[in-house]
C-alpha cells in the first residue's frame, strides 16, 4: 500500500501552481488573442490568420498577447479566434481572415465593435448586446454544462496545468489518494452505464474486468484512436482539445486492470492529433503523472503513441493490435479475445477514445451524475460530427436520446434540395431514408429498426440533388479497399459489389444486377471480422430503403442526373459567348467543339466532370440519356 | 557504394532508439519515410536488421499499408479527399477532371516526369470545406501538406493544369 495521501499531496502541490497559471490566462493583464488551433481551423487558414494578427501586434506594438485554444464546436466559422480580456471575458470571433487582422487587434485594445460582423458570441462573461455562445442555436441542444468538452475554448489544450486546474487529474488523485479499490472503479463504470463509443457498445466496466481477472501481471491498455469512418471527427476533438482528459481515462484504465503500458493507436490522417498527444504525454510524464511513480505511489503507467498508417481495417481491435505487433494489420478470428491474448500475445483491452474520456468524468462525479443525461437505455452524453448539405458543419456533445430531428434543425436544415438520406456509423454502417428522420433518437437501439447502426457519431445528411447511388458507390469502393484480404468472402465478395454498382451508375444495370447483390450479401456476411460482416450493409440499405431509386437506375433512369451513364451534357444557349468560350477551355478532354455559335459536345469524349457547369453555368445543360430499350424491367 | 552507405548510415542513426518486439515498426517506417519520402529497400534492410525482422516480412507488412511507399513520391501528390461530404459536391468529376488533364488513367500513380502524382486521400473531418484536395510537396525540408478546400472541377482544371506545365499555381488556385 502507497503513503496514505501522498497522492493527494502532489496534486495539491501541481493543483497550486495550476490554478496560478490558469487564473493568470482567464485574467489576463493584458488581452490576449488566442487562435483555435486544431485540424479544421487550420485547413481553414488559421496559421495564417495567426500570423496576420502577430504581425499586426508588433507594427503597433499593441499591448496584447497570443495565445491558442482549440476551435468550439462551430467549423464553419474557422478560422476562428477568441479574444480575453483582463476581466475575463471571452469572447468568440469567426471567421477570421488574414484581413481582419487589423480589426481584430483593434477590439482587442479596446475599440469594441471594430470587429462586431464577425462576433459570434461570449465563451465566459455577459457582454451587453452580445449574446452568450451557451444560446446560440447550434450548441441548444448540448446540456448547459458541457462535459466530454468542457475544456473547449477555456483552456490551452497543450497546458497541462489548465487541465489540471480545471479539475483535471483529480479523479486520478483521489483515486489513489483513498486506495479506491480497482472494483471499485470498474463497478462505478458498470453503475454509470458506460459503454464503449467506437460503435460497438459493449460495457466498459465489463471489458476491464476481463482484462483484470486475466492471467499474468503483464497487461496493455490500449486505446483505438484509428477513427477511420469518413465523416466521423469525435476523437480527434477529444484528442486534440483536451488530450490529458484521453491520458487521465487510460491512466484510471492501466490502474483498474493492473496495465502498466499503455498504447495510443492514432491514425495517419490526424498529424496534428499525434503532435498533441506526445507533447501532452511528455508533459504528463515530467509531471510524474505518467512514468514508474504515478503521483508518488509507486503505481507505473507509460504510455506511447503508435501512428497508423492509412489502413482502415486497424479500427478493428485484433487488426489494431496486429499492427502494433510489428505486422500486417488484418483482423484474426475472436476468439482468443485481447483480454486473453492482445499485444505481444499478453492479456489486452481495447477502448475507444471517447470511452477513455468519460472515465475521468465518472471517477470524479459518480454514476448517478453521470446518469443524468441520456436515457435508460444510453446514460450520459456523446459527441457527434455533422457534415453534408447542410450549412453549419461541426460538432456538438449531446445527450444520449436527442431527437436527431433536432440536430439536422440546428444545423441549419437541409441544404440546396430536401432530405434524401442519412449516413450513420461510416462505411460499414447505414444509408438512412428520409422517413426514418422523425422516429431516429441518438441512441444505439434507435437506428436497428432500420437495418442500421448509430456508430462512432459521425451523421451526413444528403439532399436529393445527388444520386443515393453515388454514394453507395463511394462507401462500396471504400470497404472493397479496405477489406485486408484474408476472408475470400470480403475481398472476392466487396469487388463485385463494386463492380456491380459501377456498371450500374455506367447505365449498364442488368436486371440480376438485384438478386445477385442479395447473393453477396447473404455470402460476405460470412467472414471472419466486422469488417466483412457489415461490407454489404450499403448497398442493403440502397436496396431496401432506397427501392425506387435504386430500380430506376436499374433502368438507367436516374432524375437528379448525377450518375454517369444515364445523362448526357449539352451546349443548351450559345450565349452569352465568353461562357460557351470559356467552357470550351475549361474542358479537360476537349469535348466542347466547334465555331461561336456552333458549339456542341462530342458526348465520347465527354466525362462528365463538371467543369464546364463552373465555368458556363447559362450555357451548359444536362439531359437524360433514353433508357436502354433491351432492358426489361424487374417484377 | 560510398553513396548507398551513407544513406544506411542515416537511416541506422534514424532508427538507432527503436528495439525488436516492441511495438517499433510503424515508428520507423514513419521516420524513415518522413526523412525521405519513401521506404527503399536499403532502409527496409537497416530497419529489418534493426528489429530483428527478415526483410522479406518487414516488407510484406509495410505494404499492407496505403501511407507507405517503396518509390520516391512526385514533387507534388494531390491527394483528393474521397469523404461523404466531397462525394455530395462532385468530389468525383474533381478527381476525373485532375486525372485526365494529368495523363493519368487511376489514382496513385505519377506523370512521366515525376513532377505530379495523385492519391487517395481519407476524410480528416474538415468537411465544411467540402470539397477538397491537399496539395503534398516533397522538398528537401521534408513534407508539406495545404489543403485546398471548396474546390470544384473547374479549379480541379486549373490547378492540374498549372501542375503539369509548370505555371503558376497560386494562380490557379486563387482563380
Amino acid at each position: 500500500m502507497p503513503e496514505s495521501d501522498i497522492a493527494l499531496q502532489k496534486y495539491d502541490a501541481l493543483r497550486e501552481r495550476a490554478d496560478a497559471e490558469y487564473a493568470a490566462w482567464r485574467n489576463p493583464e493584458r488581452p490576449r488573442i488566442d487562435i483555435a488551433m486544431d485540424t479544421s481551423s487550420l485547413a481553414n487558414g488559421a496559421r495564417a490568420t495567426g500570423i496576420a494578427i502577430h504581425r499586426v501586434i508588433s507594427e503597433r506594438n499593441a499591448a496584447v498577447d497570443m495565445g491558442q485554444v482549440h476551435g468550439y464546436g462551430m467549423q464553419w466559422i474557422h478560422p476562428s479566434v477568441q479574444i480575453t480580456f483582463p476581466n475575463g471575458e471571452t469572447v468568440l470571433y469567426g471567421p477570421v481572415r488574414p484581413e481582419d487582422a487589423g480589426r481584430i487587434v483593434d477590439e482587442a485594445t479596446g475599440t469594441w465593435g471594430a470587429a462586431a460582423d464577425i462576433r459570434i458570441g461570449m465563451i465566459t462573461g455577459t457582454h451587453e448586446g452580445v449574446p452568450s455562445i451557451r444560446d446560440h442555436e447550434f450548441f441548444s441542444l448540448e446540456p448547459r454544462e458541457r462535459r466530454l468538452m468542457r475544456n473547449l475554448g477555456l483552456t490551452d489544450p497543450d497546458n497541462l496545468l489548465h487541465y489540471i486546474a480545471r479539475d483535471g487529474y483529480r479523479a486520478t488523485a483521489r483515486m489513489l489518494g483513498r486506495h479506491l479499490s480497482e472494483e471499485a472503479v470498474r463497478n462505478q463504470l458498470n453503475d454509470a452505464g458506460l459503454t464503449g463509443r467506437g460503435g460497438a457498445n459493449f460495457p466498459t466496466g465489463v471489458k476491464w474486468n476481463f482484462l483484470f481477472g486475466a492471467a499474468g501481471d503483464e497487461h496493455y491498455m490500449v486505446c483505438n484512436a484509428d477513427e477511420g469512418d469518413p465523416g466521423a471527427w469525435v476523437n480527434r476533438v477529444v484528442m486534440e482539445g483536451d488530450p490529458h482528459l484521453l491520458i487521465e481515462g487510460m491512466l484510471i484504465g492501466g490502474y483498474a486492470t493492473k496495465a502498466k503500458v499503455g498504447f495510443i493507436y492514432l491514425r495517419d490522417e490526424y498529424p496534428f492529433s499525434v503532435e498533441r498527444m506526445e507533447r501532452a504525454i511528455k508533459e504528463a510524464e515530467a509531471a510524474g503523472i505518467l512514468g514508474d511513480d504515478v503521483l508518488g505511489t509507486g503505481m507505473e503507467f507509460r504510455l506511447r503513441v503508435v501512428r497508423g498508417a492509412g489502413a482502415y481495417v486497424c479500427g478493428e481491435e485484433t487488426g489494431l493490435l496486429s499492427s502494433i505487433q510489428d505486422s500486417r494489420g488484418m483482423p484474426r478470428v475472436k476468439p482468443p479475445f485481447p483480454a486473453q491474448r492482445g499485444v505481444f500475445n499478453k492479456p489486452s483491452n481495447v477502448n475507444n477514445v471517447e470511452s477513455f474520456a468519460n472515465v475521468p468524468l465518472i471517477i470524479q462525479h459518480n454514476s448517478e451524475w453521470y446518469r443524468e443525461h441520456g436515457s435508460d437505455k444510453a446514460s450520459g452524453t456523446k459527441i457527434f460530427s455533422f457534415s453534408g448539405d447542410i450549412p453549419r458543419v461541426g460538432f456538438m456533445e449531446v445527450p444520449f436520446a436527442t431527437r436527431l430531428e433536432d440536430c439536422l434543425r440546428v444545423c441549419g436544415g437541409i441544404q440546396g434540395g430536401q432530405l434524401k438520406a442519412i449516413q450513420s456509423g461510416g462505411p460499414l454502417g447505414s444509408l438512412l431514408p428520409p422517413e426514418a428522420l422523425p422516429k431516429l433518437i441518438l441512441q444505439p437501439d434507435s437506428f436497428s429498426p432500420w437495418d442500421a447502426i448509430m456508430g462512432g457519431g459521425g451523421m451526413v445528411f444528403m439532399n436529393d440533388q445527388t444520386s443515393v447511388l453515388v454514394m453507395t458507390e463511394a462507401l462500396a469502393a471504400f470497404v472493397e479497399e479496405e477489406s485486408c484480404g484474408r476472408c475470400t468472402t470480403c475481398h472476392g465478395g466487396n469487388q463485385r459489389q463494386t463492380e456491380i454498382i459501377r456498371r450500374i451508375i455506367d447505365g449498364e444495370g442488368r436486371r440480376e444486377d438485384d438478386p445477385n447483390l442479395a447473393l453477396i450479401d447473404r455470402t460476405v456476411q460470412f467472414s471472419n471480422c466486422v469488417h466483412g460482416q457489415f461490407s454489404p450493409k450499403i448497398t442493403r440499405n440502397t436496396r431496401v430503403h432506397f427501392k425506387n431509386d435504386f430500380e430506376a437506375a436499374l433502368l438507367g433512369v436516374d432524375p437528379t442526373l448525377t450518375l454517369k451513364g444515364m445523362y448526357e451534357v449539352y451546349v443548351a444557349h450559345q450565349r452569352p459567348e465568353e461562357q460557351a468560350a470559356a467552357a470550351a477551355d475549361i474542358c479537360p478532354t476537349a469535348a466542347i467543339q466547334g465555331e461561336p455559335g456552333r458549339r456542341r459536345v462530342i458526348d465520347e469524349a465527354c466525362i462528365r466532370c463538371g467543369a464546364c457547369f463552373d465555368v458556363a453555368p447559362e450555357v451548359m445543360g444536362k439531359r437524360a440519356k433514353a433508357p436502354k430499350p433491351g432492358l426489361v424491367p424487374l417484377a | 557504394m560510398p553513396l548507398e552507405t551513407e544513406a544506411k548510415a542515416r537511416v541506422r542513426a534514424l532508427v538507432a532508439d527503436l528495439r525488436p518486439n516492441n511495438g517499433d515498426m510503424m515508428t520507423a517506417l514513419h521516420r524513415v519515410q518522413h526523412e525521405f519520402g519513401y521506404l527503399s529497400k536499403e532502409s527496409l534492410e537497416v530497419i529489418a536488421e534493426q528489429l530483428d525482422m527478415f526483410p522479406s516480412i518487414l516488407y510484406g507488412a509495410a505494404s499492407f499499408y496505403d501511407e507507405f511507399r517503396f518509390h520516391p513520391p512526385a514533387q507534388t501528390t494531390v491527394r483528393w479527399c474521397s469523404g461523404p461530404a466531397c462525394r455530395l459536391r462532385n468530389s468525383n468529376g474533381i478527381r476525373d477532371a485532375m486525372l485526365v488533364t494529368l495523363g493519368m488513367e487511376e489514382l496513385h500513380e505519377q506523370t512521366e516526369d515525376g513532377r505530379v502524382g495523385m492519391v487517395l486521400g481519407q476524410c480528416n473531418g474538415c468537411c465544411e470545406l467540402a470539397p477538397m484536395v491537399w496539395l503534398e510537396q516533397h522538398g528537401e525540408h521534408g513534407p508539406t501538406q495545404t489543403p485546398v478546400g471548396n474546390m470544384n472541377a473547374a479549379r480541379a482544371v486549373r490547378m492540374a493544369r498549372a501542375l503539369r506545365d509548370g505555371s503558376d499555381l497560386d494562380g490557379a488556385i486563387n482563380a
